[in-house]
């Protein structure tokens, strides 16, 4: 008998999944804040509207260009490293029904795209920025999703997946979204150059202090709440459809990812925070804040794959190596990574997708972790390669550098001509038949001087009448 | 002219610990001196130099955050002044600041155009 009310299970998994995962969409949408903050606090207080104007062009410039062209170069490239077909790869454009799926996608590659700009930050010319980014949501970032998520050579059924019997495991993209990016930044970094004063004439390098650690502490929390969304969502299935039609409520691998998300990133930033006090004398706020940070990374390929006491050392670990890798960046590689992206997101991106197989639930597989092994290098040696070859095109094109006087006075009067936290501001408009702006008004009683600094043979000191001289 | 003395109207500018500001204030308004500006700033004297510490590296803040107090009278003697602010800024430390006492030339209330001592 079937009955008018009766419910087909399949539509009702089906709308409970896609609310779920819009819902989380929407939260690692908020990690776009939280990287903005993030970034604005460890900067001077001159190029804030710099790093600003970059997370929002991540944002907005990357999801056009990942909807026309990135999310179709991620089918090409699956079908093409697993021998497959590549003929539905920009199907996603004219089919609504794959529209939640695309902007799930989305908003993974705009978190890989949002790294590289802590690391740029205070010297990277904009437009060279910009172009960067759209080369980094319309290529870089879906080839390495093409050879992962996208079912090409990494996956079970790509070349390198199925010669090793075994598919890459990164759940949420530890290595996919945040080793990309970390890479990509430190590359970018590197290729940028120092910021002017951060080595001296030895090369050692010298502190630039950042003028918010409440921001950058603040922006951490903001991410680590929507890496909630980022972790626990991508357990995209609340209720599964079972082959009788009963439906299935997945609470244990729900909670597994968000149990071990958790343990993953309080972890890191207890690791941190330890790490932060033997080395400096005492529990450093920004190091424990990276630290929680390089946990949640750590734990972001892992957390459906392992147990959760393998979850918190993964974190742990990630953690721990914050410091130390960062150092080793600064210090050994002679890069100016200014928020440490690499060490936050590129090792412990690498270490904890790396050692699944060590902590998995299944137990260990020798070729899943040799597999797990050869992933992370094939990503990192595809990334560092690609952004490499298009930075040196960009260099070419407009040059990867602000000049040094605008370094000098801040990105952003230079490149924006804007001023983040003005002062004396006038609070009415005003006819003014008096020049205060510097024209011929000399409040100083100087000389006037030309461009250069030649004084000029006639002085209007005097004029002004603050002159007191006798 | 008259020389600038002749009015009898001081200022007392004082630079002391931020967190001796509320002690301050209370010693002034009891001495009858209430009325004082405030402005934050940074400077050195004897209070040794700090280190900072940015992401593993070491930096000197030579540069103390103390608060800068100007207190101008005409009735109230300069000296009851300087007393009371060493009394609510003194720690016994060093770093606790110090106090300037400047003659000065004329006073002028905006509001009533009053001059002179009045004016204070």
């Amino acid at each position: 008998m079937v009955t008018p009310l009766q419910l087909d299970p399949t539509t009702v998994a089906n709308g409970v999944n896609n609310v779920w995962v819009l819902t989380i969409t929407f939260l690692i949408f908020f990690m776009q804040p939280g990287f903005a903050l993030l970034e604005s606090g460890q900067v001077r207080a001159k190029n804030v509207g710099n790093v600003l104007m970059k997370n929002m062009s991540d944002w907005f410039l990357g999801t056009l260009v990942y909807f026309v062209v990135g999310a179709g170069v991620v089918g090409v490239v699956g079908g093409l490293t697993s021998g497959g077909g590549i003929a539905g790869a920009f199907a996603h454009i004219s089919d609504p029904n794959a529209w939640i799926g695309w902007l799930f996608g989305a908003v993974f590659a705009m978190t890989a795209a949002t790294i590289v700009s802590g690391a740029v930050a205070e010297r990277m010319n904009f437009d060279a920025y910009v172009l960067f980014t759209i080369v980094m949501t319309a290529i870089i970032y879906p080839v390495v999703v093409g050879f992962t998520w996208g079912g090409g050579l990494l996956s079970a059924g790509g070349f390198i997946g199925s010669a090793l019997g075994a598919g890459y495991l990164d759940f949420a993209g530890a290595t996919v979204v945040h080793m990309c990016g970390g890479i990509a930044g430190l590359v970018a970094a590197k290729l940028v150059g120092a910021r002017k004063g951060r080595y001296d004439a030895n090369g050692n390098s010298q502190p630039i202090p950042g003028h918010s650690m409440l921001l950058a502490v603040l922006g951490t929390f903001i991410l680590a709440f929507g890496w909630y969304g980022f972790n626990v969502g991508t357990q995209a299935t609340v209720l599964a459809v079972g082959d009788d039609g009963s439906l299935t409520f997945m609470g244990a691998a729900l909670g597994r990812v968000a149990l071990v998300t958790t343990l993953g990133m309080s972890a890191g930033g207890a690791m941190a925070m330890l790490t932060s006090a033997r080395y400096q004398g005492k529990p450093d706020p920004l190091w424990t804040a990276n630290g929680l940070l390089a946990g949640l990374v750590a734990v972001t390929g892992a957390v459906p794959h392992v147990t959760w006491w393998g979850g918190a050392l993964l974190g742990g670990l990630g953690g721990f190596l914050v410091l130390p890798a960062f150092r080793f960046t600064v210090d050994t590689l002679k890069v100016d990574d200014v928020c440490g992206v690499f060490a936050v997101h590129g090792v412990a991106g690498a270490v904890g997708t790396a050692l699944i197989p060590i902590f998995a639930v299944g137990g260990f597989a020798v070729n899943q972790f040799a597999l797990q092994v050869v992933g992370v290098a094939v990503i990192a040696l595809w990334t560092v390669v690609a952004s490499a070859i298009v930075l040196y095109v960009i260099d070419a094109a407009v040059g990867l550098r602000v000049t040094e006087e605008e370094e000098t006075e801040g990105l952003d009067e230079g490149e924006h001509g804007v001023s983040v936290y003005p002062e004396f501001v006038p609070n009415e408009r005003r006819e003014s038949t008096v020049a205060t702006d510097g024209g011929e008004l000399r409040t100083d009683g100087g000389e006037r001087r030309t461009d250069d600094g030649a004084a000029l043979d006639d002085p209007v000191g005097g004029d002004t009448g603050v002159n007191s001289d006798e | 002219m008259s020389d600038s003395a002749d009015t009898g109207i001081k200022m007392v500018m004082a630079y002391i610990r931020p967190d001796k500001l509320g002690d301050v204030k209370q010693a002034l308004a009891e001495a009858g001196a209430p009325s004082l500006t405030v402005t934050n700033v940074s400077g050195r004297g004897s209070q040794p130099a700090k280190k900072g510490q940015w992401r593993g590296e070491e930096y000197t803040v030579d540069l103390h955050q103390k608060v800068k107090i100007e207190c101008v009278v005409a009735d109230i003697p300069a000296a009851d002044v300087v007393d009371a602010i060493q009394e609510g800024a003194n720690t016994g430390e060093p770093g606790d600041g110090k106090i300037f006492t400047l003659p000065v030339e004329s006073a002028h209330q905006i509001r009533t155009g009053t001059t002179g001592p009045d004016a204070v």
